[in-house]
């Protein structure tokens, strides 16, 4: 019993983490973004971009190049937004909206078979068309660590992954250390609390809030490529359903913080993987639509939970997050 | 504040402005719409389809009577959802959720309809009316709920009202492949046909005219409220300057709430009208992005309820040509929704352009000499 008990929580853990994968490659990436002062609307547009490149370039070559073109492509779709929010400084939320809205149509657009076939085949003649044509493309193998995956518990849920579940956690560690431990995050932060101030001390505002919204979009648009290549194994329209703007939900539950959003990451992906459990404790089966709005209920609840005034006194946004910076003269 | 860029015996000049004029702001749109033409030309030729036949099926759609009617009747959701965003973002709410209100909306109507055939109640003559109030409440309480939570806990409402989409969406869904489904429907996700007279029409007036008549009410009236009322000049007030209101003594969270329950309720309105109107009876996929779409109809019209309406005929028609194409070119449907985000994309390029005019005068050095 008690064996049955522990290969349960086992599977829920290595399920959390497999989905929280997502959450967190999307929302490290926009942790760095909002403490340059930039709110990233577009990162749902950018993850179904990065998930419709990493389908392409994947059938075109191999997993290296459909992710490496995922983080290509969601830069790409940054710096778009870095130009309209930061050298234009039109309304960042407007300008996000209409960033998702157009990747959400590319995508789907590029994705849909005979598009996407005719595509694949130009890039590369050497892929059949019927491989072209089919919603999938290969996973990317796990790659379980020696030694630790024989840890109890914990070596299964955390060390029997794809390569991109390992570098997101690497990813997050090494963006706490560069914000928080580094001269370029303190720059980074200051751009985001107090431009101006920042400004006057030599610091370039517009580049570091360009880099990092680039680098978020990289981000974005990984996180997109590891749903299609790691997570969900065939592909659908609208493939983020959302993740996009859960992640930054998850970014003020995490207070800005990367190590915290490993931590948020993986309890949204706890209650995502949930998701697909219910129906094997005999729940739901008939309407398996409650049990999908879970997550949207759960960020919903997450920013009531934030909203109190004793939770909102212990952490506080970027103060400069969604105003453009303009430099007096 | 002003940006000189020296371009050999040139500056280009970027100068903040503080009023344009009516023309020039039409212009600016009307350019912007081109140009968005023309980029979404460029990347549907490169993906190999033929834009000149992409563009005539759009020219053909605003030319042939037939195809008049049925953009008239998609762009009737469109431009009542747009009229309420247009309230809710005048007051800085964004309100992401029209799709979702949109959704309660259409789930308020079917059930309306649905108490009337499987149990006989409400009178024939009222149901139009009912449905109209039902369909108002539902979709209204469906952006009162995010609008509470922003105004007593400060919660960000974009993300609640795009978390309250997915739900309200998934909501639909599990009525209409659950307790909904027509019995006699063959296990297909649809509820009953709805009966004629739940379905507004007039003898003398072509259902599409009916809804372009209905549009121009309501964005008259929203027109009326913005410009002669004391709540439409709160609202105006407050997404203009809300410290000011505040010490006005203006209440800002209860305007926010009223303009939330106008906003939500139009919405509510255009799922009415979708149901009842296009469709007919309730589906899964009961709208094709209209909620989002009615963003960008919005932003187009600058937010101006009477400039909605064309530009709401625009998107219906967009909409229409992207299903012709989609059986005429076998071009998948979010083709459509290319053209119409990169059309928003260029709208907001607009807006710089409004807000900053951009002018080249000849360099002159110190001494007068060009």
């Amino acid at each position: 019993m008690v064996v049955a008990e522990a290969s349960t929580i086992e599977a829920a853990i290595t399920g959390a983490v497999a989905a929280g994968t997502i959450y967190l490659l999307a929302a490290t990436g926009e942790v760095l973004t909002e403490r340059s002062g930039i709110l990233n609307l577009g990162l749902e547009g950018i993850m179904m971009m990065g998930a419709s490149a990493s389908f392409i370039f994947t059938l075109c070559f191999n997993h290296l190049a459909g992710i490496v073109a995922s983080m290509i492509i969601g830069a790409l779709m940054a710096l778009l937004l870095a130009f309209f929010s930061v050298t234009l400084r039109l309304n960042q939320v407007v300008t996000g909206l209409a960033l998702t809205m157009f990747g959400t149509g590319l995508s789907g657009f590029i994705c849909a078979p005979e598009v996407r076939s005719s595509i694949v085949r130009t890039i590369n003649p050497a892929v059949p068309e019927e491989v072209a044509l089919l919603n999938q493309a290969p996973r990317l193998l796990e790659v379980p660590i020696p030694i630790l995956k024989d840890l109890p518990i914990v070596g299964r849920a955390f060390f029997t992954h794809n390569l991109i579940v390992y570098a997101s956690i690497i990813f997050a560690v090494s963006m706490w250390v560069l914000l928080f431990k580094t001269k370029w995050g303190l720059s980074i932060r200051s751009v985001g609390e107090n431009p101006a101030m920042a400004d006057a001390l030599g610091v370039n505002v517009y580049r570091i809030r360009y880099l990092s919204t680039m680098i978020g979009g990289a981000l974005g648009g990984l996180a997109g490529a590891y749903i299609f290549l790691g997570y969900q194994p065939f592909w659908v329209e609208q493939i983020t359903r959302g993740r996009g703007f859960i992640a930054l939900a998850l970014v003020i539950l995490a207070a800005w913080s990367p190590l915290r959003a490993i931590l948020v990451a993986y309890l949204f992906g706890g209650v995502e993987a949930f998701q697909y459990r219910v129906p094997l404790l005999g729940l739901g089966a008939q309407t398996p639509q409650f049990v999908l709005m879970l997550p949207y209920a759960v960020t919903i609840l997450t920013l009531i939970f934030l909203s109190f005034s004793k939770v909102k006194r212990r952490i506080s946004a970027p103060a400069a997050l969604g105003t453009p910076y303009t430099r007096e003269e | 504040m002003s940006i000189k860029i020296k371009l050999y015996k040139y500056y280009l000049v970027i100068e903040k402005r503080y009023e344009a004029s009516i023309f020039y702001n039409v212009l600016i749109t009307l350019i912007a719409v081109a140009a968005s033409f023309i980029i979404a030309g460029l990347i549907f030729e490169i993906l190999g389809f033929s834009s000149i036949q992409i563009y005539g099926m759009i020219v053909n759609t605003f030319t042939s009577l037939g195809l008049m009617h049925e953009t008239l009747l998609r762009s009737t959701p469109l431009i009542l959802a747009a009229l309420g965003l247009s309230i809710a973002f005048r007051m800085n709410f964004w309100n992401i959720g029209a799709e979702g209100q949109l959704y309660m909306g259409a789930f308020a109507t079917t059930g309306v309809v649905l108490l009337h055939v499987y149990y006989g109640l409400i009178h024939p003559e009222f149901l139009l009316l009912v449905m109209l109030i039902v369909s108002f409440i539902v979709g209204s309480a469906w952006c009162l709920f995010p609008a509470f939570l922003k105004t007593k806990l400060g919660a960000n409402e974009i993300i609640t009202t795009l978390m309250m989409n997915y739900i309200a969406i998934l909501f639909v869904n599990y009525l209409i492949y659950g307790p909904w489904r027509d019995p006699q429907g063959y296990g297909f996700p649809l509820s009953v046909n709805f009966p004629a007279y739940a379905r507004p029409s007039l003898p003398f007036m072509s259902r599409g005219m009916l809804m372009l008549l209905w549009s121009l009410i309501t964005a008259s009236l929203v027109f009326f409220m913005f410009r002669y009322t004391l709540p439409g000049f709160e609202i105006r007030i407050v997404g203009r300057n809300p410290e000011a209101a505040k010490y006005a003594g203006l209440n800002v969270s209860s305007t926010i709430m009223l303009g939330s329950f106008l906003s939500g309720g139009l919405s509510g309105i255009a799922g009415m009208i979708t149901v009842t109107t296009l469709i007919g009876r309730l589906t899964p996929d009961v709208s094709p992005g209209y909620g989002y779409m009615a963003i960008i109809v919005a932003y187009l019209a600058g937010l101006n309820p009477l400039l909605i309406i064309p530009a709401g005929i625009l998107f219906g028609g967009l909409l229409t040509a992207g299903d012709a194409m989609q059986y005429a070119l076998s071009m998948p449907k979010t083709g459509a929704q290319v053209l119409q985000a990169l059309i928003f994309l260029f709208t907001l390029l607009g807006e710089f352009v409004r807000r900053y005019g951009i002018s080249i005068v000849r360099s002159v050095d110190s001494n007068g000499r060009s």
